[in-house]
């Protein structure tokens, strides 16, 4: 894994996990790997390893069951949608936002552009 | 937990190396030594291994001196040099005559670690390359599983994929009991691994502190706005990355590189900022 | 606190030695087989034709003493070695335990050896010279009041070369050498003073008889009662000043 320089390691870490969830790799109350095996992966610190793993703890996307290991929580998916959105929302779009005014691109050309865009990856998909 | 006291060193063609060195190191901890070359990294490894005696001032690991070399303390040590020659055994050979001597040696472990290295145990030592022998040294070290291990120059010989080998094996290595020290100058190469900081600079330790300290009070990056008092240091060139007061910013990573020039250049300032307690970010 | 003694941490080391240095024990097992073997042979053809205990001391023992002395310097090379010494001094192993190993090793077992392989070689070359000549096949024997005072003599010369194999890391065996002829130069020159001072008033003798005679006296303190202080006390020394020269050696 290649680190960006700016962004802390452990929150790449999370980044990955919310990939992995986002994309239905890893499902409700599947294992996960062990923080020592994801240090490994990662090649990080295993405190590093530790630091993600909190974090997720505390936003309850994982779970841990004692001697066994982590396991995705059940809305897991559902946890990580909701802070993507937010983050989305909160710094995603006011960049975008702040390119349009500099740009003087109307909303409604971006919103015919996303009806497109959808369309068309309705189409890859059958 | 090792520990040195006022340590004083020179060789004795009069090369002052530590003038008054005070450091401790804890289990559970993978610690960056770096300093310029010359500055006395390996000799300050050699000095935790018993291998030379300060000249005053005390190393004492597992509280025991061990410029007295006793066996107790010796057996809970084991340094990977930057520079060796192995004795040209079979690798099971020189596992054998020399595993007896560390209690906790792992054989198991030795052996698996060898395979991970892409080594075969029946080869001849003398027949592998610097970069392969290195690697049977640096399974035989961990399979010892002492409590200190130091590692001069690890990377040093290892080729792009060995150092990820590396690594990957480092990570999964590191745990409560053991505590892992490894100088480098190679900071891309185990930025990663390392969670604590000591630089030597001009016979003295210029910065010892951990990296989660680190992150919670500076902030590495190209500044936007905000006041330039803030900035500690600003690499003069393209790139404009400096060191920052953390303050309010987001966390960054720690940008070793950065941060070892940075104590180079005004160690003073960046010592203060981090001794200065007040504004702890939580983690 | 784990004990400084061990006897079986001294076993370890000692088979770690051998192992590692398998190659050079072989090969100067072989060379000393080869030397034997001729030297035998020349035993065998001129006088009775036969090896008696004396004739067998006399034949190796001048190679058991070279061979062990080769022996001990070649142990302690890894002591030397700058790429190999740090593994080496780090090893756990207390420097009591390293010094009796290193005995162990370089006298004991390597006595055993080499009249294992004296033995061996002087019965190929009575077997060999009974095929061709006229000497008539016999057993070899060994043990005869020559070959215990080589054994001796062995064992209180060789803690001085141990000394010098640890004290010297350059021209070791140039400078242990050179330091036992300083110390009998020594001898030389104080029998000379202590004679001369106590003599010179009795015209008993002239100058060249003085030069004589202190050399006498010097060879004379260096064989009988000498020979025993000397090697009784400096033995002993020899090895204490080699345990204390391991604890302190940096590298």
């Amino acid at each position: 894994m290649d680190f960006d320089n700016s962004k802390p390691i452990y929150l790449q870490i999370v980044d990955f996990f919310y990939e992995n969830i986002l994309k239905k790799r890893w499902n409700g109350d599947e294992r996960i790997p062990s923080v020592r095996e994801m240090a490994m992966m990662v090649e990080v610190n295993p405190n590093t390893a530790i630091r993600a793993f909190n974090y997720l703890q505390d936003l309850e996307v994982i779970y841990n069951k004692r001697g066994i290991g982590y396991f995705i929580s059940p809305d897991g998916y559902d946890k990580v949608l909701e802070v993507k959105k937010r983050e989305f929302m909160k710094e995603t779009l006011p960049d975008v936002f702040k390119k349009m005014k500099l740009l003087n691109i109307e909303f409604k050309e971006v919103e015919s552009s996303f009806e497109n865009y959808k369309t068309d990856e309705d189409h890859e998909k059958k | 937990m090792i520990t040195l006291n006022n340590l004083k060193f020179y060789f004795p063609k009069g090369k002052r190396v530590f003038d008054d060195v005070t450091l401790s190191f804890v289990a559970g901890n993978i610690y960056g030594l770096f300093g310029k070359n010359g500055e006395g990294k390996s000799t300050l490894m050699r000095i935790m291994s018993g291998l030379l005696f300060p000249k005053s001032g005390q190393c004492r690991v597992f509280d025991e001196d061990i410029s007295k070399r006793t066996v107790s303390c010796l057996q809970n040590v084991f340094i990977v040099p930057e520079e060796f020659e192995l004795n040209g055994l079979k690798i099971t050979t020189y596992e054998q005559v020399n595993s007896v001597f560390y209690p906790k040696f792992s054989k198991d472990q030795f052996y698996e670690l060898i395979a991970e290295f892409e080594l075969s145990k029946d080869q001849k030592i003398s027949t592998l390359s610097f970069g392969q022998k290195k690697k049977v040294l640096i399974a035989f070290g961990i399979a010892t599983n002492t409590k200190l291990l130091l590692m001069d120059e690890p990377t040093n010989g290892l080729d792009i994929p060995s150092k990820s080998q590396f690594r990957k094996i480092m990570a999964s290595v590191a745990d409560e009991q053991r505590c892992i020290v490894i100088s480098t100058h190679q900071v891309r190469d185990l930025h990663s691994l390392i969670n604590h900081v000591v630089i030597l600079n001009q016979c003295n330790i210029a910065f010892d502190y951990s990296l989660s300290k680190v992150s919670n009070h500076l902030w590495f990056g190209k500044p936007t706005q905000g006041p330039q008092e803030s900035i500690i240091y600003a690499e003069p060139s393209f790139t404009g990355k400096s060191v920052l007061i953390r303050e309010d910013r987001e966390e960054s990573e720690v940008d070793l590189e950065l941060l070892f020039n940075a104590v180079l250049n005004n160690s003073d300032a960046i010592n203060n900022v981090l001794k200065n307690t007040y504004h702890d970010h939580a983690v | 606190m784990t004990m400084q003694f061990s006897l079986k941490r001294i076993i370890n080391s000692v088979y770690r030695d051998v192992t590692v240095l398998r190659g050079s024990i072989v090969t100067g097992l072989s060379i000393a087989a080869g030397i034997l073997f001729i030297a035998f042979l020349l035993n065998l053809g001129f006088g009775d034709h036969s090896i008696t205990a004396e004739d067998y001391a006399g034949t190796s023992g001048l190679l058991y003493v070279l061979f062990g002395v080769l022996f001990t310097f070649s142990i302690f090379k890894e002591v030397h070695d700058q790429k190999k010494n740090h593994l080496y001094l780090t090893l756990p192993i207390s420097p009591v335990e390293r010094v009796i190993a290193v005995w162990i090793t370089t006298y004991i077992l390597y006595t055993v050896a080499f009249t294992i392989l004296g033995v061996l070689i002087g019965q190929m070359a009575i077997i060999f010279g009974s095929l061709f000549s006229k000497v008539n096949l016999h057993f070899i024997s060994i043990f005869s009041e020559e070959y215990w005072k080589m054994i001796t003599f062995y064992l209180f010369v060789q803690p001085v070369f141990f000394y010098g194999a640890i004290r010297f890391g350059k021209n070791r065996m140039g400078k242990t050498v050179l330091s036992l002829l300083l110390v009998f130069l020594g001898i030389l020159f104080y029998n000379f003073l202590i004679y001369g001072m106590l003599n010179h008033d009795f015209d008993v003798f002239s100058g060249e008889q003085l030069a004589s005679e202190a050399f006498n006296l010097a060879k004379k303190d260096f064989s009988i009662t000498g020979r025993w202080l000397f090697m009784i006390i400096l033995g002993p020394a020899m090895f204490l000043a080699g345990y204390f020269r391991m604890i302190e050696k940096e590298v």
